[in-house]
């Protein structure tokens, strides 16, 4: 997925020149989320040699007296104070996304700066959103000693980051622009599905056959994705909104594939103007932050008795890749909710926001294949360009390279699984240490989404036109259908139930 | 160089409409139709096979 920072600031006046940075960046960007995301991986693995580096991490529990939520995550490092655990893991990202900013040529004093405040702001959230009032599910009342709660689980923290988020990006400007240097959700969200494939690869290992039919279930669905909504979007807007070429093309694959990297890809490969494809992703990102927030509570009040629908639900409906694994997340935590809360069953955390990221993983592999195949048809269809060759090595140009982090560890884990099976719970540790660096990810993801969806701007720049087929197309058709795709691939297939 | 507006945009559209070429009606259906036959072969195999 392009960089989203560079892509909605250069919303109001766009450039040949502006799309050459995005284009610079978001290679840069893709390849610095892998290695982050492999560092922090590596880093837990020394767990498997009995070295435990990555111990020291804060992790926060559901809470009721503030001063006991806070504690390092191995219980070698137990008797480190909660501060300095929280401390130490803000000093490791920060020594960490620092050597990624310099590689990004960002300004380091900047960044450090807004990372500080965004670190700051997005673990308190994490913090408010563990209160367990707010989080505790029904079976941890007791213990909790509290006679009710919201039930939404400690995930909560990434709606309040969102939140925290829209709020700076909407009604504090000069806070937004001082924190841009940092606003990167797509190297955080990236960095974090890296880190979620060895999570994966440990679902996978505990229950392969399901794995395997998540993942054939769910390259099945992608296709169906791209073949059945791209056609009338692209038609809807070129017949009924008068759309030309230029700006079809882009809009349909942003509404109906994966955002902004597929609006970006489309819009190199029919050679339209940058101002195109940087409309529609910000558009892209405005839906998608009011998918993220309305989709999630609706899987979780319709979809809770079809867990894995919801999750590929969420994948092939939301748009972007930050807010479509977010919204897995977020819909995982409030379906197990809700199926324990009503009828007593536990799933296995993970599988459903599991399902979100296989489908939209696979979204992103295709979207190389359908720039290509779109470049052919336009310059030997549409707008000939006599003697033009469209390459094949630009599908691989293409290619969102997170994505083979992303695979790495979730074929690392399973390899170590498979091969010593005895190595297995070691292995779980790991990944649950790592796992706290992908909340922290995450959660900085959901602020960032906030702080670069500055709605009223969009609108200015008027935008009512876009955003109608963008509204008509989401809303009227691509939710639908995918509900409906979800459905045919998913229903019937549940998580491991744990107790019920 | 400056770029225009999207609301000026947007009214140059409205102005040159471009109609529909028979290969973007091609494409349109070839894909679409391929999408819903493909659907009906990949439930049966995702129901069936796995």
């Amino acid at each position: 997925m392009a960089n989203l920072t560079t892509t909605l600031d250069q919303a109001t006046t766009p450039s040949q020149g502006d799309a050459m940075a995005i284009a610079q960046t978001r290679v840069t960007e893709d390849w610095l989320a892998v290695w982050i995301g492999l560092f922090v991986f590596a880093l837990s693995l020394a767990l498997l040699f009995g070295i435990d580096l990555l111990g020291w991490a804060i992790t926060t529990s559901i809470w009721t007296m503030p001063s006991k939520a806070l504690g390092p995550a191995s219980k070698h490092f137990a008797n480190l104070p909660a501060p300095l655990s929280l401390a130490a893991t803000y000093f490791f990202l920060l020594v960490v996304l620092l050597v990624g900013a310099k590689a990004l040529r960002a300004d380091l004093k900047r960044f450090a700066a807004a990372f500080t405040a965004i670190f700051i702001v997005s673990y308190a959230c994490w913090f408010l959103g563990s209160w367990a009032y707010i989080a505790a599910t029904p079976d941890k009342r007791p213990a909790l000693k509290i006679a009710w709660s919201l039930n939404l689980t400690n995930e909560s923290g990434f709606i309040i980051a969102l939140l925290a988020g829209l709020v700076v990006g909407n009604f504090l400007p000069g806070v937004a622009r001082a924190l841009k240097e940092a606003v990167r959700p797509e190297l955080y969200i990236k960095t974090a599905v890296v880190i979620l494939g060895g999570f994966l690869g440990i679902a996978a290992l505990e229950q392969r056959q399901l794995a395997t039919s998540v993942i054939f279930r769910g390259i099945c669905a992608i296709i169906e994705a791209y073949l059945i909504y791209w056609p009338i979007v692209y038609f809807i807007s070129r017949r009924y909104f008068g759309f030309s070429r230029e700006w079809a093309a882009p809009l349909a694959s942003g509404i109906s594939i994966c955002g902004v990297s597929a609006a970006i890809a489309t819009g190199s490969a029919i050679r339209a103007r940058p101002i195109v494809p940087i409309m529609v992703s910000s558009l892209v990102v405005i839906f998608s932050v009011i998918e993220l927030m309305v989709l999630p509570f609706a899987a979780q009040h319709f979809l809770y008795g079809q867990p894995m629908v919801a999750g590929a639900w969420m994948g092939l409906a939301v748009k972007t890749d930050g807010a479509a694994v977010a919204s897995g997340a977020i819909t995982d935590a409030l379906i197990r909710a809700k199926a324990l809360a009503a009828t007593g069953v536990v799933y296995q955390a993970g599988w459903i926001m599991g399902v979100s990221a296989t489908v939209k993983v696979f979204i992103d592999v295709f979207i190389g294949v359908w720039a290509f195949i779109l470049a052919w048809i336009w310059s030997a269809k549409i707008e000939r360009r006599p003697g033009e060759k469209i390459r094949v090595v630009e599908i691989w140009q293409r290619f969102p390279k997170f994505i083979l982090g992303y695979v790495a560890t979730f074929l690392i884990v399973l390899a170590i699984g498979i091969a010593v099976p005895g190595l297995i719970p070691k292995v779980k540790a790991s990944m649950a240490q790592a796992n706290l660096f992908r909340s922290i990810f995450f959660l900085m993801t959901f602020f960032a989404i906030g702080v670069l969806s500055n709605f009223r701007k969009l609108w200015q720049e008027g935008i009512a036109k876009l955003a109608a087929v963008y509204v008509l197309c989401l809303f009227g058709y691509i939710i639908w259908v995918g509900l409906l795709i979800s459905w045919l691939f998913f229903h019937g297939v549940l998580p491991p139930i744990l107790k019920g | 160089m400056t770029e225009p507006r999207i609301a000026e945009e947007l009214e140059k559209m409205e102005s040159e409409y471009e109609p529909l070429l028979p290969v973007e009606r091609k494409l349109i259906w070839y894909t679409f139709s391929t999408g819903v036959v493909l659907l009906a072969i990949f439930v049966l195999i995702s129901r069936w096979f796995v």
